[in-house]
């Protein structure tokens, strides 16, 4: 529900004390980000007033533009996890999509270990909702999930009723997201992309 | 240049070999991640080949390229006071960043705050190479990046020379990255999506 709420409290206040607040907020920035707040203000008080449409809940966890969501996971590696997770990325070459075309609502996917291999970032964009998501990653690609998750401590399994527990427990909510088109899945983007083929092809017979 | 190498290494041995170190690393794992890895073999030894051709490849200084979208991942900690800051601008543009449509090159974008508000994700899908990709942001957005980066510990500005630096210093090259349509850049969309209206539209006329 965190993300239900994001804006809300804001959201009575009129934009010029919102801006106020942030000049108070800014009064300790370094002396840079003062400087470019101000440069920064006029566009920003439009765009606040204009109101770009605001980002909304992707469902249980997580954030959503339009018809695109994110989520972002953060989790302790168990023991040896980091490197079994590594030896079989690379297997792939670092290449996920054989795999990740089969959920067929994935836009991107990142794997990236950090502070010392202890800790994996796991991030995506993907269509609608985050029930929907997970139950198409269980349905589609078990096996996959279960050989990467099981580098992640405590992880229970995909199958295990508690996996989407696990999954919500070490989700973080984004509290900013941006996307170049919230209103094309990626299978929209798919049908587009063939359209502009065909259309190429059609005006190559046509100019010949 | 760590990141055009992630797979080297391994670039000689053949799959076989590959898979066969991949199950010795998982003979320790977890037994379900073990009936996983199993029952996905077969179709990751196919994987493994194409992979071997269509790898992930360098998005130059640093981060991974997929066709012609590449990844960036910077984790760094938050300057005292950054957070709430950086929370309070978020909120005012309701979590929607849509100065990033100005850079013109960004897929998607998100800002997480991690580990009680000490440190700070920044991730973006982007097209084609870093080093172009830093400078549209300095170009186009200048105002807006120093208002966000100046949150975070020893930001130099964007116009400062030593903005890239600070930004490899932080970036953390993925391992693992999937794109659903690395052939598209933002630009192409844009482009595809405007063919298909017009197609559209054509064939409401000749429809009546």
């Amino acid at each position: 529900m965190a993300t239900q709420t994001l804006t809300k409290p804001q959201q009575s206040q009129n934009v010029e004390q919102k801006i106020q607040q942030f000049r108070e907020l800014f009064a300790d920035a370094p002396e840079l980000g003062k400087k470019a707040l101000e440069n920064a203000l006029h566009e920003l008080k439009s765009q606040a007033s204009d109101l770009p449409p605001p980002v909304e809940s992707a469902g249980r966890v997580g954030a959503r533009l339009g018809k695109v969501s994110e989520l972002t996971i953060i989790v302790p590696l168990a023991p040896g996890g980091a490197k079994r997770l590594r030896a079989f990325l690379r297997l792939l070459g670092g290449n996920l999509s054989q795999g990740a075309d089969k959920v067929g609502t994935l836009h991107t996917m990142r794997f990236v270990f950090f502070d010392n291999d202890t800790r994996l970032l796991f991030a995506t964009a993907f269509d609608g909702d985050w029930d929907a998501y997970i139950d198409d990653f269980v349905a589609k690609i078990p096996d996959y999930l279960d050989v990467i998750d099981s580098a992640w401590e405590g992880w229970p399994g995909i199958r295990s009723p508690g996996a989407k527990d696990y999954l919500i427990k070490h989700q973080i909510t984004a509290e900013g997201w941006y996307v170049a088109y919230p209103d094309l899945t990626v299978a929209e983007i798919k049908r587009l992309q063939r359209i502009g083929k065909a259309v190429d092809e059609f005006l190559d017979k046509v100019g010949t | 240049m760590a990141t055009q190498t992630p797979t080297r290494p391994e670039q000689d041995q053949s799959v076989e070999q590959k898979v066969q170190q991949v199950r010795k690393l998982y003979s320790d794992a977890p037994e379900l991640a073990k009936k996983a890895l199993e029952n996905a073999l077969p179709g990751l030894m196919s994987q493994a080949a194409e992979a071997q051709a269509s790898q992930s490849e360098g998005a130059g200084r640093i981060g991974i390229r997929l066709g012609t979208i590449s990844e960036l991942t910077v984790i760094a900690p938050f300057a005292p006071g950054g957070a709430q800051r950086l929370r309070a601008i978020l909120r005012l543009l309701h979590g929607n960043f849509s100065a990033g449509t100005k850079v013109g090159t960004l897929h998607n974008m998100r800002f997480v705050f991690l580990d009680n508000d000490t440190k700070f994700l920044f991730a973006t899908a982007y097209d084609g190479q870093w080093d172009p990709y830093i400078e549209d942001f300095a170009t186009k957005i200048p105002d807006e990046m120093d208002i966000i980066f100046s949150a975070f510990q020893g930001w130099p500005g964007i116009r400062s020379p030593k903005v890239k630096d600070w930004i490899v210093e932080h970036q953390i090259p993925a391992e693992g990255w999937f794109v659903a349509y690395p052939d598209l850049t933002v630009a192409e969309t844009g482009r595809v999506k405007r063919v298909a209206k017009a197609v559209e539209e054509f064939l409401d006329k000749v429809g009546n």
